[in-house]
């Protein structure tokens, strides 16, 4: 099907053919109609994966399009969590307040490493990251405030009679937001921003000799980055209703990079293929190993531990075989079915 | 001053251990241009299979020290060979990344074979301690500083003296040449890797006889990375001086800054930050660390 364009406007268009809108409409009334048709349960995967695709596109808008390597990930979605805590837990501030204000939280903490990384590249910023992951998880763990090894409880999201409670109403909220996150990440990419972002990654001083500033430029990846982790963060705490240091530690940040190297490094398709796919490979096991469970009992306390060293090995595998992740293998198959029978 | 002399001991026998930990990295990063994250891991497996030779087997200690000491130069060249033997000019972020994913699955993989217990580990030098007027010395921190010493000294000499150090250090200044001249790039890599596996082991085995074998022990890998930052990533006196300076550091931070508190901040285990803070603060100041040199990009 050839594709020509005749003028600017669908050159720049968002949606740029019929194909393309035809399907997202089949994909907006599916999700629409869907959730009536599962069960909790798998609704409450799905929330899971809905909260994962908007971390996993901040880091891939960090990592796949800057090319600015964050191994704590993980604390920027502590921090807007445990800012929804402090704020709707303790002072009451409500959901459409306390969302934006979690977002900014970890946009503006995430200066600290985002100013450093002027300087540092690469390997070293990886290592400036990986320690703010750590020193995060330590003052969670030792200031009052946070409430340590308890937990904090977080409130339902509400006002007057009516509350978002259900895995259904969840399900809604959580789209919402994974779908403007999608939109935002879209378009900034296609943006002087976007394109900004790439130059850096691809050649740092080449970009900077071109007049993009490496300073402005980098800083704005990491808030930009963080403030998606913060709102994925805040959006995880109402949902689990109780938040625990734990659930942020370095395993949340190798299950985002694992998703964003599966999916495909610097594509916004790939940071929701593989935000998908991560957060459903538990699932996976566990529904497959539920047939065994009769026979070796205690085979689902041995999920827990497979999970990191599967997305060990999914991040390994990747790199290794298809380091363009699925979207490359998609691209692939795609270009192959354009042209066949012919090999180009 | 008797206390402080303890503290500053105890500081040295476990900045022994960053140290050959830093040096594991810096063998590896020296001549492959590859950072480890899985250093601690290597360690950890390093501890759990002599371990499993000397308390549940009954092995005498001396020979599974040994044992433990090839598993660690198998491990390590059989990484190599599987994971990174292709990965030769591939972007920093695929060699992190590979190093970061081997990490999970060696802890994985040590869980499901060990479990996720605490094990103590039974050496000659277990609660044996010297005194030496009112001062008390354990042994094993003894052994730690002088086995450490004695291989600072092997490596040192073996870089700057023998073929196979001097090709190493080839290798890495200029692969490329070095292939010209002659030098397999590929076998150097993999010694590098089986060096950095060693010391790994040897520095797993050290901490386990001080504290305990368990699979968090993996996390002394990070904290010796930021050993390395500190004395330079490509320099084995550095890392020396950076695995000792947090070694004492976290000494002293255990002792005079776990009671305190902040305003609402208890400082608790401030020592398990200490090397992460020292960390940030180094790559903000001087990123080379005290003997790297700065790198000039050429574009």
């Amino acid at each position: 099907m050839a594709n020509f364009k005749i003028s600017y406007r669908e050159d720049t268009a968002l949606f740029q053919n019929l194909w393309v809108k035809s399907w997202l409409g089949i994909f907006i009334a599916a999700m629409i109609v869907l959730p009536f048709l599962l069960s909790r349960y798998q609704l409450s995967i799905l929330n899971g994966m809905g909260i994962a695709v908007i971390g996993a596109l901040g880091l891939n808008l960090l990592i796949g399009y800057t090319g600015q390597i964050s191994l704590g990930h993980g604390a920027f979605v502590a921090i807007g969590a445990y800012t929804t805590g402090l704020l709707a837990g303790t002072l009451g501030v409500p959901f459409i307040v306390a969302l934006p204000v979690s977002g900014t939280t970890a946009a503006l903490l995430s200066l600290i490493v985002g100013v450093p990384s002027l300087r540092l590249k690469g390997l070293y910023l990886a290592l400036g990251t990986l320690a703010f992951g750590f020193i995060i998880e330590y003052v969670l763990f030792h200031w009052d405030l946070t409430r340590g090894d308890t937990g904090m409880a977080v409130p339902k999201i509400g006002a007057g009679g009516f509350f978002i409670e259900t895995e259904l109403q969840f399900f809604y909220l959580i789209m919402f937001f994974a779908a403007l996150a999608t939109l935002v990440a879209k378009n900034l990419a296609r943006t002087k921003i976007g394109r900004s972002f790439v130059a850096i990654r691809d050649r740092d001083i080449a970009a900077e000799a071109m007049g993009i500033s490496l300073s402005k430029y980098k800083i704005m990846a990491f808030a930009v980055s963080a403030f998606y982790a913060g709102v994925a963060g805040c959006l995880l705490a109402y949902y689990q209703k109780w938040i625990v240091p734990g659930n942020f530690d370095i395993s949340l940040s190798i299950a985002y990079i694992a998703m964003i190297v599966l999916g495909g490094m610097g594509t916004i398709l790939g940071s929701i293929l593989g935000a998908i796919l991560i957060t459903g490979i538990p699932y996976g096991i566990v529904y497959l190993t539920d047939a065994l469970r009769g026979t070796y009992p205690n085979l689902s306390g041995l999920i827990v531990d497979l999970k990191l060293g599967i997305f060990g090995l999914v991040i390994v595998l990747t790199l290794l075989f298809e380091p363009q992740g699925l979207v490359g293998i998609y691209r692939r198959i795609k270009v192959y079915w354009k042209t066949w029978p012919f090999k180009y | 001053m008797e206390k402080i002399i303890e503290i500053l001991f105890n500081g040295l026998s476990m900045g022994a251990i960053y140290a050959l930990m830093a040096l594991g990295f810096v063998l590896i990063f020296k001549s492959t241009g590859v950072i480890n994250f899985a250093q601690g891991e290597l360690a950890m497996v390093g501890a759990f299979i002599c371990y499993s030779f000397a308390t549940m087997m009954n092995v005498p200690y001396i020979y599974a020290f040994f044992i433990a000491l090839i598993g660690g130069i198998i491990l390590g060249a059989v990484v190599y060979q599987v994971f990174f033997r292709t990965m030769v000019g591939e972007p920093l972020f695929s060699t992190i990344m590979v190093t970061v994913g081997l990490a999970s699955i060696l802890t994985c993989l040590a869980g499901l074979i060990w479990g996720h217990d605490v094990y103590s580990l039974n050496s000659p030098f277990t609660d044996k301690v010297i005194h030496l007027d009112k001062i008390t010395f354990a042994q094993g921190s003894i052994s730690t500083i002088i086995v450490s010493v004695v291989l600072f000294v092997i490596v040192i000499l073996f870089f700057n003296r023998s073929l196979l150090g001097i090709s190493m250090r080839g290798s890495a200044e200029d692969p490329d040449t070095a292939g010209l001249m002659g030098i397999n790039v590929k076998k150097i890599h993999m010694v590098a890797w089986a060096l950095g596996g060693l010391v790994a082991a040897v520095a797993g085995m050290f901490l386990a006889e001080q504290s305990f074998v368990r699979l968090s022990m993996s996390h002394v890998g990070i904290k010796a990375m930021a050993a390395a930052i500190l004395g330079g990533m490509e320099s084995i006196s550095g890392a020396i001086l950076g695995g000792i300076i947090i070694g004492v550091v976290e000494g002293l931070a255990a002792n005079y800054l776990s009671g305190m508190e902040l305003g609402n901040f208890h400082m608790g285990d401030i020592k398990d930050v200490a090397a992460f803070v020292i960390m940030i603060i180094v790559l903000m100041i001087r990123p080379y660390g005290i003997f790297g040199k700065e790198k000039v990009e050429r574009v």
